[in-house]
């Protein structure tokens, strides 16, 4: 699983495809308030950027690949 | 190539000849809705058709085209001159398009450009469809005249202040490096992760990527109502590679991309915190002081204390640090653009965003005034800006192949031809310039140069006009006014003044193979159209030629009765040896011919195979199975009918295969197999037949469900149910009306399979086996023949006529002692080498009232043949030779008849009846 769901936060690991995106947009509909560690993420389809978007998810750990962590901060970062 | 693809190119080929030929009649009957409605087809089905390669370019001007067309023909958009000579101009391209991909087997990656162009200008016609196309308004490249140019105020428009600083000061050095910079902006269809597409792997993989962002296209809806698989977020991003690079790297979604250049100084946009910090009036004075007096390191280092003595979130720093960037890049280069340090110094002054119109305009007169090529530093007006790199080239190629023309020895009366044909190609370079008014003073220059007659007036107009490696001018002087429309109309100019250098080149006797840099898809009428190389033949011309050459093999066989009759009837033995040999002449050339015939129409069995790995990868998907599929002799050949007919049985075999054969990874693990399953079809030529094997490693068939399943549908009774074999067990799935699957699935299960596969393969001579090993898996093994054209049969002979019969149902001849013929039952059989073969008579089937003829020593002529599985006697009079003829089904009255399964003309003109021996037992 690209996607480890613990119980407050979900820990993206290397490539997060697009069939991730609907079983992460269901997790985050039951926990709201949960963060998301992306440390070990290496690349995610935008599905899923959309759900952290439009979750406004927190963001526990930004990933650790520069070029990713930049994309993401514009997308993420209010 | 592989062969759908060359299916394609042949048809587009077709295709594009039935457009251009729609068009045409369009012309005379521009009202006709049926010629409209087939014109369409034709564009619909070509785009359909291309999308099933990977030639994006390809497909969106058929695209544009197909709506275009489908507009017309729903009157929305009247049909015009304009309109089919873009469609033919589109047409066109997809025409040089597929030579491309002919001659080098793929598509060069240029096209893109090309592509959007025709694509636009097809649309505008469909958006103008109110106001009449103005042919002066040019199409297409309008859009692209003002994000040619990277002027600031366009920049400034562009969401840049959102980019970090850090990345707008990366971007200016490279812009100051000589890197053209590009804003894209990129927004995605809603639909295109149903398509498979990744947007952000694509932006991600952008060459010189030196910022990206993402944005949302609208605000978010609560999370309860998002639609997680509808893209709404739009990218946006800054990078310094070039257009030709950018358009290749986003070819697939080139229309939803939009890409402008940036201009450098757009990016100096100071931020940060605008409240306190002193606003430092020495500071300023000095460092003014110091750019007036050029001293631009001075200026560092001040500019440098000033930033350490700051608060580095404070808009002042921010200012200070472009400033300090902006003077360093200066310094690099050595040259000063003191108007943007001098903007930046203002800004610093007034707290406001630095005005950067008037450096504009300064930087523009600058260099107009001077001759040298623009400094690197201020690419503002480079030549890139106007035309692009590709375009001036072609302007270098072509004004250096006029001076190589005007340079020629003036030893004949060349000249006055030359000086002409230059200034064509010159004039046609100034008007795709844009710049007109420039050539009056060509023609004048020309009118001195013919009454010299010497070149070198021009020569000397040329070197003032375009001096070496100074094209620069040209960019400028597209900066003017007229700029959009010289713009707008660059495509056509230019290659239209390409066209003038080419037969400027012509005209003069040994001119240089200057302007052929860019070939242009606009074809003409008298241009050689390569042809195509293979034929689309109608199949009833080959069917024709096929009876032709059959009656011919009748005819031929003729030859040996003549010689017979006459060494016999009129004793000349040399005349006959003579026909003899003059046969076997005509034999050999015939065979040559038939075999060639046969040979048209002979396909490969990939025909078929090649929808299975689809077919394959669908339906494991949806039964959640992992197989592999392996294929083998996909080249092996058989006649296109036999292969045709294969198609649906080897469908419904893969299937039942797949649904009934293989079983799922996990009863896979628990049987210790691989949890993927082998499917494997293997297609190879024995002797005159195609075997076609298909093969799983899947549970195999179980025999005693079968023959339960068999009994309980009453397919066969209780005894049979006691004492069939395993193996005649496993052929019942060929019976009519069985299925083994539980459930009823959309796949198989209804029990309409395997008999039906089995009549579609009987149907063309062929025979199909099954063996399976329970457990192990389960092999189909097809027999077709090669071809259809040709029936080898056996003549022999009842109550005096001459019956034939397929050879591939005779198994052996015999002759049986009438002694030990027996009646069991009401029936006959003859014990033959221990096995009990039952017999029939021939005569009592076909109702030929005339007892069986005995030989001399009393015996029966018994012809056993195979029925399936089993073997029969059938008592005729006498055999005869076996034959190779030419099977005509029966036609008219006659079809009806299923005894025969057709007949054939004989050598000497007698005519042959065929038995189909299945019907008549």
């Amino acid at each position: 699983m690209p996607i480890e769901f613990q119980s407050d936060q979900a820990v993206l690991l290397d490539i997060v495809t697009v069939e991730e995106a609907e079983t992460l947009l269901e997790w985050l509909q039951e926990n709201p308030a949960a963060k998301v560690n992306l440390a070990d993420c290496t690349h995610l389809h935008p599905a899923n950027l959309q759900v952290l978007m439009a979750a406004k998810s927190g963001i526990d750990a930004w990933p650790k690949e520069a070029g990713l962590r930049a994309w993401l901060e514009s997308a993420l970062s209010d | 190539m592989n062969p759908l693809l060359e299916q394609f190119l042949s048809e587009a080929r077709d295709f594009l000849q039935g457009i251009s030929t729609k068009l045409m009649e369009l012309e005379d009957a521009p009202d006709d809705a049926a010629l409209m409605g087939e014109l369409f087809r034709l564009v619909h089905t070509l785009k359909g058709n291309s999308g099933l390669f990977d030639f994006p370019e390809m497909t969106r001007v058929l695209h544009a085209g197909e709506d275009l067309m489908d507009a017309v023909r729903n009157g929305r958009v009247e049909y015009s001159q304009i309109l089919a000579d873009r469609l033919l101009n589109a047409m066109d391209f997809v025409g040089m398009l597929c030579d491309e991909i002919e001659s080098e087997g793929a598509m060069g990656s240029t096209h893109g450009t090309d592509a959007a162009r025709l694509g636009e200008s097809l649309r505008e016609l469909m958006q103008s469809a109110d106001k009449a196309p103005d042919e002066s308004s040019a199409p297409a490249a309008g859009t692209a005249a003002d994000v040619e140019t990277p002027d600031v105020q366009t920049s400034a428009r562009l969401p840049l202040a959102n980019i970090a600083e850090a990345a707008r000061m990366e971007a200016y050095r490279r812009a100051s490096a000589g890197d053209p910079l590009h804003w894209l902006a990129y927004a995605p269809d809603e639909q295109c992760f149903y398509q498979g597409d990744d947007p952000f792997f694509l932006v991600r993989q952008t060459p010189e990527l030196l910022w990206g962002g993402i944005e949302a296209r609208e605000s978010w809806p609560p999370l309860a109502d998002l639609d997680a698989y509808a893209c709404v977020l739009d990218f946006g991003l800054l990078t310094a590679a070039s257009r030709p690079e950018l358009e290749e790297q986003y070819r697939y979604v080139i229309d939803q991309v939009t890409l402008t250049p940036v201009a450098p100084l757009a990016l100096i946009v100071p931020q940060g915190d605008t409240n306190g910090g002193p606003v430092y009036d020495d500071f300023i004075s000095d460092a003014q002081e110091l750019l007036h007096a050029g001293d631009l390191a001075g200026l560092s280092r001040s500019v440098a204390t000033m930033l350490e003595l700051s608060n580095p979130e404070l808009w002042v720093a921010s200012a200070l640090r472009w400033l300090q960037l902006v003077v360093e890049s200066e310094a690099a280069t050595a040259a000063a653009t003191p108007a943007i340090v001098d903007a930046l110094l203002e800004s610093l002054h007034s707290m406001e965003v630095p005005n950067w119109e008037g450096v504009d305009a300064t930087l523009l007169a600058g260099e107009s005034s001077e001759s040298a090529p623009a400094p690197a530093s201020a690419p503002v007006a480079t030549l890139s800006a106007a035309l692009s790199a590709e375009e001036c080239q072609a302007l270098e190629a072509i004004v250096t192949a006029q001076r190589a023309v005007l340079s020629q020895p003036e030893d004949s009366g060349l000249l006055p031809g030359r000086i002409q044909s230059a200034v064509a190609a010159l004039s046609g370079c100034l008007r795709a310039c844009g710049d007109q008014t420039a050539v009056p003073s060509l023609e004048a220059v020309m009118a001195e140069a013919l009454a010299a007659n010497s070149g070198a007036a021009l020569l000397a107009w040329l070197d003032e006009r375009f001096p070496a490696g100074a094209l620069e001018f040209t960019a400028s002087d597209a900066q003017s006014p007229t700029q959009s429309a010289a713009e707008s109309s660059l495509d056509h100019q230019s290659a239209s003044a390409q066209a003038s250098a080419t037969s400027a080149s012509a005209a003069s006797t040994a001119a240089p193979p200057a302007a052929e840099g860019e070939v242009k898809f606009g074809r003409r009428a008298e241009d050689a159209i390569a042809g195509p190389k293979s034929l689309k033949v109608d199949q009833t011309k080959i069917d024709r030629l096929m009876g032709l050459i059959g009656e011919m093999v009748v005819a031929k066989n003729g030859l040996p009765y003549l010689a017979s009759r006459a060494e016999e009837k009129f004793g000349v033995r040399e005349l006959s040896r003579d026909i003899k040999g003059h046969y076997a002449v005509i034999n050999r050339i015939a065979e040559e011919m038939q075999d060639a015939i046969m040979q048209v129409r002979m396909m490969p069995v990939s025909f078929v195979f090649q929808r299975f790995p689809r077919l394959v990868r669908d339906i494991s998907r949806k039964l959640g199975k992992d197989v592999h599929l392996v294929m083998e002799g996909e080249d092996t050949e058989a006649d296109k009918n036999i292969i045709e007919s294969l198609g649906d049985p080897l469908v419904h075999i893969v299937r039942n295969s797949l649904d009934h054969g293989l079983e799922s990874p996990e009863a896979r693990a628990d049987a210790g197999k691989p949890a993927t399953g082998t499917l494997s079809l293997r297609a190879m030529q024995e002797s005159d037949r195609v075997v076609i094997e298909i093969k799983d490693d899947g549970q195999g068939i179980d025999p005693e469900v079968i023959k339960r399943k068999a009994y309980a549908k009453g397919l066969i009774d209780e005894a049979t149910l006691e004492r069939i074999s395993n193996q005649d067990a496993v052929n019942l799935i060929f019976a009519a009306g069985l299925s083994t699957a539980e459930t009823v699935s959309d796949l198989s299960g209804r029990g309409v399979g395997m008999d039906v596969v089995r009549s579609a393969v009987e149907n063309v001579n062929g025979s199909i086996a099954l063996t399976s090993v329970l457990g192990q898996g389960t092999q189909l093994r097809m027999s077709l023949p090669l071809s259809m054209a040709v029936t080898n049969v056996m003549i022999v002979v009842s109550n005096d006529q001459p019956f034939g019969v397929p050879m591939d149902s005779v198994v052996e001849t015999v002759r049986v002692p009438r002694s030990s013929i027996r009646t069991i039952k009401r029936s006959l059989a003859t014990v033959l080498r221990g096995h009990v073969v039952p017999l029939k008579s021939l005569n009592t089937l076909l109702g030929i009232e005339a007892p069986h003829q005995p030989n001399a020593d009393d015996e029966l002529a018994v012809l056993v043949v195979r029925l399936g599985d089993e073997t029969l006697g059938l008592l005729v009079d006498d055999f005869r030779e076996t034959v190779d003829i030419i099977l005509k089904p029966m036609t008219g009255v006659l079809a009806s008849l299923s005894a025969y399964s057709g007949s054939a003309l004989m050598g000497d003109g007698s005519v042959l009846m065929v038995l189909n021996v299945k019907e008549i037992l």
